[in-house]
């Protein structure tokens, strides 16, 4: 088998040539029951397995969740476990059946296998989808219909149709859409909502970070990525003391500084003297708050949302718990508020922290008379504040940013020699570049070696010579712990080799003998 | 006996809860019922007395059992016992069959006194009864605990649940051992006790078909040594592992079609085989869908007393519960999904 894709903790596997993973199994050719009772039948995923006996006695609240044969992993019940219930058993998933085994669900609702797939269950079956067809409703789209005309072959239209759903499943892992169809699927699904709500945690938690556009709506302020944004952001510090907060809206284009309207407002600011000591955070949903250093950082420039000009109470909610994280109090001197529709709320919500703070109270803040308003106003604000030259600012910038994407790694970054500025031409030393495809800082092969030193997670491979990407089967051992999309530094005989960027979890990469496990961005 | 499967015993003391106080002096339940008595429907009189309860609940209990529910721990002394007995001395007179229920074993002296046994038989005898039926659990069924002076004729009720042992063990929870099983009934039998067997039908974790397959068998298996076969649709009792798996969803009651296919499969037994579904037709009894459920239990109600052969009897729902039985040992447990009965029709009955 070989992972070839993955999004939250689930996984898109090729088994054998036209046979992927999430994949459904079809009781009539695919299952076979067992003799008696403590045998589990077989059953045939390109060949056949054995599957485990039936949990017959076992209370299935109590851990071990799983039943295990050699190669299957079942998980019993997963269409009735209690929502919150199955969040904690998906958390045990992996550890309970490695990374080798493929995890089957068996009799679940087409409704909920998007979930349960994006919780990691590999196999699914028709055997709801059988009852449902002896009753005469139709499969569309994994709901139910009743319907009016007779179909020739109801059980057949459905189990092509069910073919057709679990296809769309695999497309969306592979294009890093499986959150929408889950979230699709939840709208009006009670059950599949509250599993999607409790397992937020989790997919922060240990998800694959897949760099895929969020196309937002409202229940995107529970999507793990944001949320992961949301909860780093409490460790973020601004540039430099005693600087002024200027909130500005967002924009469509990201990241935000390469639109029009904040290239209009860097024009405008950059007039004014000691414009460096203003710090631009762009006010957004479902982020949040979003600091220039960090515009890079997924899911930041990776999202799209419709804009109404509306902020919901939750929305706002949501921005005056992002506002406490930037701790405001500490950090800043005074706020100006720019931010369009949004700035009545944010600068109530500034106010409410005791800031003194000053709305432009401007409608279309990049018009040419919102301009001259934003200027004038950072002129007489910044008048009495501390200046800050280019190069304190940019240490500053590049300390910001590694703390947010290194977290207690990041020292060995903050103490390089730092040069250059936001946006691509930050360094650390040589330690490190601005990458829009990491998404922050790249690291560079010193870089690698010092990030090794400092706990970073590395990855022992055997020893060959490395051209071109890991692949799972030359990985040896692992040391730390990543989530797929993080940077892993590659060792071998004990030197470091390589840096990259890893596309498995660390020990899908000793489970798997095929496919990549590190996407390698510089060799030695 | 079998090794105990561990956690099924907890799971069993887990569900279990105590019971809330009753009065003692008041049985649980009494009334009447039709039944067969040599070959001619009389009617019975059934009376339940409340007792310390089944010595098996107190230490473990069985998965499907609710019975504890009516029992008094600290035990009912022999006056409330007959206090109890003057109440439903009432509804046994003039009958020639009684049914005399304890939640438990009657013939367990630690739970019924022998001598109010031995009272209460010849009070029975007196008053005209022919015939009575008493339960027990196997490990009671000893002469001198049903040696009594003066007593109408015997049956003895045993539940035998299932001749597998596995089922015994991993599903039921009862440590009942065939080989000793074998040897009560005749000891019973022996002694001029009757014995009628009960056999489970679904218990839990049980799938439909492996269900009617176990109680085929089992009725198979224990025939030649009783004189009839009772099929217990099991149902959903209070704080018991069934009723917290029918709250998971990961068990169903039977279907009532299931009842009939076993009872039509037993008809070439040389015992009396039949079922009185306890709470038949309700979500927590067996049941079909709600267009059928009346009709099937009256048809269930003629076939035990003899009155009318299952024939004939049909439904929509019976192709679900086809299809249901086709794929039921490939979903692992004995759920199915919410409404299948009615066919998805968003009845509120079901």
């Amino acid at each position: 088998m070989e992972p070839i894709g993955h999004e939250g903790l689930g996984r898109l596997l090729k088994l054998e040539d036209n046979l992927q993973t999430p994949h459904v199994v079809f009781s009539h050719t695919d299952l076979e029951e067992s003799n008696d009772l403590e045998s589990g039948g077989t059953i045939k995923v390109g060949k056949v397995f054995d599957l485990p006996p039936s949990p017959l006695g076992l209370d299935s609240d109590k851990s071990p969740y799983l039943q295990l044969s050699e190669n299957i992993a079942v998980i019993d019940n997963a269409y009735s476990i209690q929502p919150k219930k199955l969040v904690e058993i998906a958390a045990e998933f992996r550890s309970e059946a490695g990374y080798s085994r493929l995890l089957y669900a068996p009799a679940v609702e087409p409704s909920q296998m998007p979930i349960l797939a994006y919780l990691g269950v590999d196999i699914f079956d028709d055997l709801n989808v059988e009852l449902r067809s002896s009753t005469g409703w139709v499969l569309e789209s994994g709901e139910w219909i009743k319907h009016n005309k007779q179909i020739d072959d109801l059980f057949s239209h459905n189990r092509a149709e069910l073919n057709r759903w679990i296809l769309r499943i695999r497309n969306a892992i592979s294009n890093g859409k499986l959150r929408e169809l889950v979230e699709i699927t939840s709208l009006h699904n009670p059950r599949v909502s509250q599993i999607l709500h409790h397992s937020a945690s989790l997919l922060m938690e240990k998800g694959a970070r897949v760099h895929s556009t969020i196309r937002s709506n409202d229940l995107s302020l529970n999507h793990p990525a944001i949320l992961d944004f949301q909860t780093r952001l409490s460790n973020y510090e601004p540039p430099a003391k005693n600087m002024v907060l200027l909130i500005l809206p967002c924009s469509a284009r990201k990241p935000y500084f390469k639109s029009s309207s904040h290239k209009r407002f860097f024009n405008a600011l950059r007039e004014v003297d000691n414009h460096l000591a203003l710090h631009v955070v762009s006010v957004t949903s479902p982020l949040g708050l979003v600091p220039r250093e960090l515009e890079f950082c997924y899911p930041a420039a990776h999202y799209d949302i419709a804009v109404t000009g509306k902020w919901s109470a939750s929305e706002i909610e949501m921005l005056r718990n992002q506002l406490i994280k930037l701790n405001p109090t500490k950090h800043y001197v005074k706020a100006i508020v720019h931010a369009g529709s949004s700035s009545k709320i944010m600068t109530e919500l500034v106010k409410e922290l005791g800031i003194e703070v000053v709305d432009t109270r401007v409608d279309r803040p990049s018009s040419y008379e919102g301009l001259e308003i934003l200027q004038n106003i950072a002129r007489m604000t910044l008048s009495d504040v501390p200046l800050l030259n280019t190069k304190d600012r940019a240490k500053g910038e590049a300390k910001g940013l590694a703390n947010f994407q290194y977290g207690d790694n990041a020292d060995f970054l903050i103490n390089s020699e730092i040069s250059g500025r936001m946006p691509y031409k930050l360094r650390c030393g040589d330690l490190a570049a601005m990458s829009p495809v990491v998404g922050g800082f790249g690291l560079t092969l010193k870089g690698g070696i010092e990030y090794s030193l400092q706990n970073g997670p590395v990855i022992t491979a055997e020893n060959f010579k490395l051209v071109g990407d890991l692949f799972a089967v030359g990985v040896k051992s692992y040391k730390g712990n990543w989530n797929i999309g993080e940077q892993v530094v590659i060792k071998q005989n004990d030197v470091v080799t390589a840096v990259g960027i890893a596309k498995m979890f660390p020990e899908e990469m000793l489970a798997m003998n095929r496919g990549v496990a590190v996407e390698v961005r510089h060799h030695a | 006996m079998p090794e105990a499967f561990v956690p099924l015993t907890d799971f069993v003391n887990e569900s279990k809860s105590i019971p809330r106080d009753h009065p003692l002096d008041k049985p649980v339940a009494k009334w009447t019922e039709e039944e067969v008595l040599n070959g001619e429907i009389v009617e019975a009189g059934v009376v339940i007395l409340r007792t310390r309860g089944c010595y098996w609940s107190i230490k473990e209990g069985c998965s499907m059992c609710g019975y504890f529910n009516d029992t008094v721990p600290g035990g009912v002394s022999d006056d409330m016992l007959r206090e109890q007995w003057k109440k439903v001395r009432p509804t046994l007179k003039g009958k020639k069959y009684a049914k005399i229920y304890t939640s438990g074993s009657f013939i367990d002296p630690t739970e019924v006194p022998f001598d109010f046994a031995d009272e209460v038989m010849s009070d029975m005898s007196d008053m005209g009864i022919e015939k009575v039926l008493i339960e027990s659990l196997p490990e009671f069924v000893n002469p001198k605990n049903f040696a009594y002076a003066n007593s109408p004729k015997l049956e003895i009720a045993i539940g035998l649940e299932s001749s597998n042992p596995i089922v015994l063990d991993k599903s039921v929870n009862k440590r009942l051992r065939w080989s000793h099983y074998v040897k009560v009934c005749k000891l019973a039998r022996d002694n001029g006790a009757e014995v009628k067997a009960y056999i489970l039908l679904k218990p839990p974790y049980l799938s439909e078909k492996e269900a009617i397959e176990d109680a085929v068998q089992s009725a198979i298996d224990t025939a030649p040594y009783v004189d009839k076969i009772s099929i217990n649709p099991v149902n959903v009792q209070k704080n018991t592992v069934v009723e917290k798996l029918w709250f998971r969803n990961e068990w169903a009651a039977p279907w009532l079609w299931s009842v009939v296919e076993v009872l039509k499969r037993c008809e070439d037994l040389p015992v009396r085989v039949y079922s009185d579904p306890t709470g038949g037709g309700t979500r927590r009894g067996a049941h079909n869908c709600h267009d059928c459920n009346k009709k099937i239990l009256e048809a269930l109600k003629n076939h035990r007393l003899g009155l009318k052969e299952l024939k004939g009897l049909h439904c929509e729902c019976k192709s679900r519960w086809d299809a249901l039985v086709k794929q039921s040992a490939l979903r692992r447990n004995g759920s199915e999904p919410h409404g299948f009965r009615s066919g998805f029709a968003g009845s509120r009955h079901f």
